[in-house]
């Protein structure tokens, strides 16, 4: 039987500030966070599309959540899964095989894939939008792709919806965001995925997962402003047991959209600046600017 | 941009009560030290709205006429676009006074905290845009 590790992500957070720190919030800061619409605006009911099924499209802010050193999060796991899914302090160690245990607590930072520019990979989120877009053809509803703002490192998801199955373990290679296939479950838009890659993080901290990683989405739109995602994760190479966890989208406010992000076009930290991000090792001579 | 690094003088303020982001795409703590914080006036070099991080370049003069260019980093230009800052809120040769988080290793790439323009009392590139609620500017 699973457990379940439930977030339910009700109140529609303050604007609490994005620029935060171990210490604490802090009064007065520059700029973060995404607009959403007004309470009064996202309790309206969920809208349709024109052949019934739930409009999902956004754009979504998940990370409209803030807490103390952790940065944001609402919509996946950003910095801290552990936080982020609403665990107390030393408990995801208690799902995690030992060998992944003492993997997330060896990592660092600033080797994390995510810092390089590649894909952040699923459950992850980070301040950018989402947006999804339910595609269709002659035959109806054929692809539905998810899309996140940070591009080239977050790339597309396409979520075939046309009945098809996983493909054969001769075919399924292993990739970022893996295999996916949905269906409509009522209001409910079911996305099964395999075939991940154990490249990316699931989270800032290093919590690693392996190949077996199989995910279960489940999204409904109970109301105008918010996107429910009841998401499942069964990792038996990485977890001792299956998570279930409640991540929550809040409608962006109207007239913002998802915009370009190309990560490397000014990544100061990844391999194409030519410099790497400042550690204990002293590498003066690889941290210095080259402008 | 070429870079005008000269010998550091930085004011070192106090160690708490810190305004300090967190940055998206990497870890605060992984590039900045967030026990420093300075507090200079300079002019500005180069605004830079790319990704995944916009940055403001500053040259800040010391006492000895030696001119260092800050390289000072914020969050995602789209960010703060989408909080109805623009392209114009800050051009090259703005006067500027600013607050940053020094790089530990690279003290003058850092990061910032807090920017206006010299005779203006508006903080720019906050929360809620250019008409947000000011709560004071940099001294």
């Amino acid at each position: 039987m699973r457990t379940l590790l439930v977030i339910q992500a009700t109140i529609a957070g303050l604007a609490l500030p994005l620029f935060l720190h171990s210490q604490g919030v802090v009064s007065s800061v520059p700029v973060g966070g995404t607009p959403t619409v007004s309470a009064k605006d996202a309790a309206r009911p969920a809208p349709r599309l024109p052949d019934g099924k739930p409009d999902l499209s956004g754009p979504w802010d998940g990370c409209w959540k803030t807490a103390p050193g952790q940065g944001c999060f609402g919509g996946g796991t950003n910095n801290d899964m552990e936080a982020d899914i609403g665990m107390k302090p030393g408990e995801l160690d208690t799902v995690l095989q030992p060998w992944a245990r003492e993997l997330r607590h060896s990592r660092k930072e600033k080797d994390e894939p995510y810092v390089g520019c590649l894909p952040m990979g699923v459950p992850r989120i980070n301040p950018y939008p989402t947006r999804i877009v339910e595609s269709y053809t002659d035959k109806g509803m054929s692809h539905i792709f998810i899309l996140h703002e940070t591009g080239d490192a977050g790339a597309h998801r396409q979520v075939f919806m046309d009945g098809r199955k996983h493909p054969d373990d001769n075919d399924l290679f292993p990739s970022w965001f893996g295999h996916s296939i949905g269906w409509w479950d009522g209001d409910t838009l079911v996305v099964d995925t395999v075939g991940y890659n154990d490249k990316f993080w699931l989270d800032g901290k290093g919590t690693p997962h392996t190949e077996q990683m199989h995910t279960i989405e489940r999204y409904t739109r109970p109301n105008f402003g918010t996107l429910r995602l009841d998401f499942t994760l069964d990792d038996p190479g990485a977890f001792t047991r299956p998570l279930e966890v409640t991540f929550t989208f809040k409608l962006m406010r109207p007239g913002l959209e998802m915009m370009e992000f190309i990560c490397l076009e000014d990544n100061e930290y990844g391999g194409a600046s030519g410099l790497t991000p400042a550690d204990e090792s002293g590498n003066k001579e690889k941290a210095g600017p080259k402008r | 941009m070429k870079a005008k690094v000269g010998a550091l003088m930085a004011v070192v303020l106090g160690l708490s009560y810190l305004t300090v982001p967190v940055i998206a795409h990497h870890g605060f703590d992984t590039e900045y030290d967030p026990s420093k914080k300075v507090s200079l006036t300079g002019v500005v070099t180069k605004v830079s709205w790319l990704n995944p991080h916009m940055r403001v370049y500053i040259d800040v003069t010391d006492k000895n006429g030696v001119v260092t260019n800050w390289n000072l980093e914020l969050t995602s230009p789209n960010s703060v676009r989408r909080q109805g800052w623009g392209k114009n809120d800050l051009l090259p040769g703005d006067k500027v006074n600013f607050e940053a988080t020094p790089g530990k290793l690279v003290a003058n790439r850092g990061a910032l905290s807090s920017i206006s323009k010299v005779g203006e009392n508006r903080r720019l590139f906050v929360r809620g845009g250019p008409e947000a609620e000011q709560e004071g500017s940099v001294k």
